[in-house]
């Protein structure tokens, strides 16, 4: 669960990090049109939103905060 | 529910997925003539899957490597369950692919006189390296420049046959909740496989939904108890990773709990750079013994290898910057690591021309079973290429598409239904119950008949208690309630397989520690037949193929190693572990 934030006044809504996410993670606001993260909890980390986001706008960070099943 | 259901007609070569496999053989199917051609993804095509997240190499055979020698080495990796002659092709055709990988616009490394930069890795043969999330980008977009139409967040719930034949699939989209039906000459399935939502990056959608829809139409799939990668290892504790091979090709090194380098005792030779199924039987002997947790040290790294590495590991390296591992360009800290989830993968049987044994319906990459594709980017794009040129074929000699009479109705009941349970069981409780089951190591990678009998016991329970009673609060969750499903089949066969598997060949089992060459060079297949699960076995023809192993009983090399060393001995049969003596 990484993703920590997207900063609104940054965001643009250009719909990249949504169109990007592999795990349907965040969604424009069709009001403000405004990306915001809709299912925190499928967020596995992969960095692609923030690593294509054209404003720096998004801030993942890599630790697991859900509960992680290890092999030991 | 007022979703709108769409019909998609006249596709000649319907490809489902968007990895290297998929966009392989969306491709291909195009180079090779196919008129329409619908790629159908449930992210975007390239940005989903293990492909867009693989680390960084490529392993090719070139024309000057040993062709015989690097097929031996995939043999003997896969425990000689290996379809060799598919095993031949995709070496032979790996180097063309990845010239075209090239025209294509993938970016490679290359030295200053044109040729291939090519760096040791794990195994014998130096690899070849990409830019990370470029190779998936180029690739997607070369195929849409020539014509591949592209369906993205749409997710195929299941194929359409009849009649023993294959003629589209089924889906929903996720934003609007429309219903699609595509109907097409010839299908490949390029689903990817699955590591049960575990704990690294990039593989939370790889949830084995090809093997479920193969299943529910009655293909045959085998493998569910092999792989020439039993698992994959990673870091535990973060949300980081791919990147064993570029780490440990940098001079990582693995330290048990004692501090101690325990790969230099269990493989002298190639120590931390061993295949995948040593490194993962080795960690799950350090663990039974208590010398868990297991960590990597790249402390010692120069500033020319973190170079190489943020050039080649982009993601990863970006991953441990944001949790302080890595600082002012080194690694501060050590970094637990430990197996995935098991992978092995209960794959569609394909022939040499990537058909499954129902008819117009092929199948590539990961999807496939692993004696057909072995694990790696290479085989994933070689089997696409050549199922994409075959189902191309297939459509052009088709004389129409099938009809389906009445199922499409049911087909749709059935894709939303959890949405009218909204008070049932969340997905995300049940797949916790699963990883329980399958995850933990003494499961299915360091194997032994009652534990397993005990998974099983739960999966079922799971399967007949909790999926009847999956419940969607909105499209997102249907998509979850979907793959649970398919996971947890997906859990059940890998199980039953395990536990036919009277033997350990790549994968270590306790009560049966020897390799059995005489009765087990076999393959385990299983197929839908009405309400029934039909399991058989069938040889290997090892006879026709190049490499064949001594026809005899023996101790398996895996458990060799540790006998050697004086931590278990074999007793009546079975392993005794000396530090429970
Ligand atoms: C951690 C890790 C690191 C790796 N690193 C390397 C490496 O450096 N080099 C290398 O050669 N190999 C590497 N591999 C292996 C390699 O990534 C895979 O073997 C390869 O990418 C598999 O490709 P694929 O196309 O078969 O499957 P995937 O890339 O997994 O693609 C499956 C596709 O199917 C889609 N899909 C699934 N279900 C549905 C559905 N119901 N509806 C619609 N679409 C669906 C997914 O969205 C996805 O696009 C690595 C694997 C892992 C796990
Ligand atoms: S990619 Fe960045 S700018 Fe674009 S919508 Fe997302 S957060 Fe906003
Ligand atoms: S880190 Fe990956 S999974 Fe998480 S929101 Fe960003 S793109 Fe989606």
């Amino acid at each position: 669960m990484g993703i920590r934030k997207i900063d609104m006044k940054l965001c643009i809504g250009c719909n990249v990090c949504v169109d990007v996410c592999p795990l349907d993670v965040i969604r424009l606001n069709p009001v403000s049109k405004k990306a915001y993260i809709k299912y925190l909890r499928d967020c596995q980390s992969c960095f692609l939103c923030e690593v294509e986001c054209p404003e720096d706008a998004i801030e993942v960070v890599a630790v697991h905060e859900r509960r992680m099943v290890t092999a030991w | 529910m007022d979703y709108q259901t769409h019909e998609v007609r006249d596709i000649d070569v319907l490809v489902i997925g968007g990895g290297i496999a998929a966009t392989f053989a969306a491709i291909k199917a195009k180079e090779a003539g196919a008129r329409r051609v619908v790629q159908v993804d449930k992210g975007t095509v390239g940005k989903t899957g293990n492909s867009c997240f693989a680390a960084g190499v490529i392993h090719v055979c070139f024309p000057e490597d040993d062709l015989d020698d690097r097929l031996m080495r995939l043999t003997r990796a896969e425990g000689y369950l290996a379809q060799q002659d598919l095993i031949q092709d995709h070496l032979q055709d790996s180097y063309p692919i990845l010239e075209d990988m090239r025209r294509y616009g993938v970016r490679l490394v290359m030295n200053p006189d044109g040729t291939y930069g090519r760096m040791a890795g794990r195994g014998a043969y130096p690899v070849v390296m990409f830019y990370s999330t470029q190779l998936m980008d180029a690739l997607r977009q070369h195929a849409q420049a020539i014509g591949v139409e592209q369906v993205n967040r749409l997710y195929v719930s299941e194929l359409l046959a009849g009649n023993g034949e294959v003629s589209g699939a089924v889906g929903f989209h996720q934003y609007s909740g429309d219903f699609y039906v595509f109907r097409s000459r010839s299908t490949v399935l390029a689903t990817g496989s699955t590591y049960y939502k575990g704990i690294h990056p990039g593989q939370r959608d790889c949830t084995a939904d090809g093997f479920g829809m193969a299943y529910r139409i009655g293909a045959t799939l085998c493998g569910g108890e092999q792989n020439d990668q039993p698992a994959n290892a990673m870091p535990a504790r973060v949300d980081v990773g791919p990147g064993m091979n570029k780490w440990m090709g940098e001079g990582a090194v693995f330290r048990n709990a004692k501090g101690e380098r325990f790969m230099e005792r269990y493989s002298p030779k190639l120590k931390e750079r061993s295949g995948l199924p040593q490194i993962i039987a080795f960690f799950c002997i350090e663990a039974r013994m208590g010398r868990a947790p297991i960590l990597m040290d790249a402390t010692h790294l120069g500033p020319e290898n973190m170079e190489r590495l943020y050039q080649m590991l982009p993601l990863p390296q970006r991953e441990f910057e944001s949790i302080g591992v890595v600082k002012d360009g080194k690694f501060q800290k050590l970094v637990e690591f430990c197996p995935t989830g098991p992978t092995t993968r209960p794959g569609v049987v394909v022939d040499r021309s990537y058909a499954s044994r129902t008819a117009r319906l092929f199948a590539a990459g990961e999807a496939c079973s692993p004696s057909a594709v072995v694990t790696g980017l290479a085989a994933a794009a070689t089997s696409g290429a050549r199922a994409g040129a075959s189902a191309a074929r297939c459509a052009h000699d088709s004389n129409g598409i099938v009809g389906d009479n009445g199922l499409v109705g049911e087909l749709r009941e059935r894709a939303f239904g959890p949405l009218a349970r909204a008070g049932g069981l969340e997905p995300d409780h049940v797949l916790l119950e699963l990883q329980e089951a399958v995850i933990p190591y003494d499961v299915l990678l360091l194997r032994e008949g009652s534990r397993m009998e005990r998974a099983l016991k739960r999966v079922e329970t799971i399967r007949d208690q909790d999926l009847p009673m999956l419940g969607a609060y909105d499209l997102h969750y249907l998509r979850l309630c979907h793959e649970m499903r398919n996971l947890v089949l997906t859990a059940e066969l890998q199980l039953k397989a395990a536990i036919q598997r009277t033997e350990t060949r790549n994968i270590l089992r306790e009560d049966y520690p020897f390799t059995d060459n005489v009765n087990w060079l076999k393959w385990i297949m299983v197929r839908k037949e009405g309400d029934r699960q039909k399991w058989w076995t069938e040889d290997i023809p090892i006879e026709r193929y190049p490499l064949a192993p001594k026809r005899e009983v023996e101790l398996a090399y895996l458990w060799r190693v540790p006998r050697d060393l004086g931590i278990v001995s074999i007793q009546d049969g079975r392993v005794q572990w000396e530090f429970e003596k």
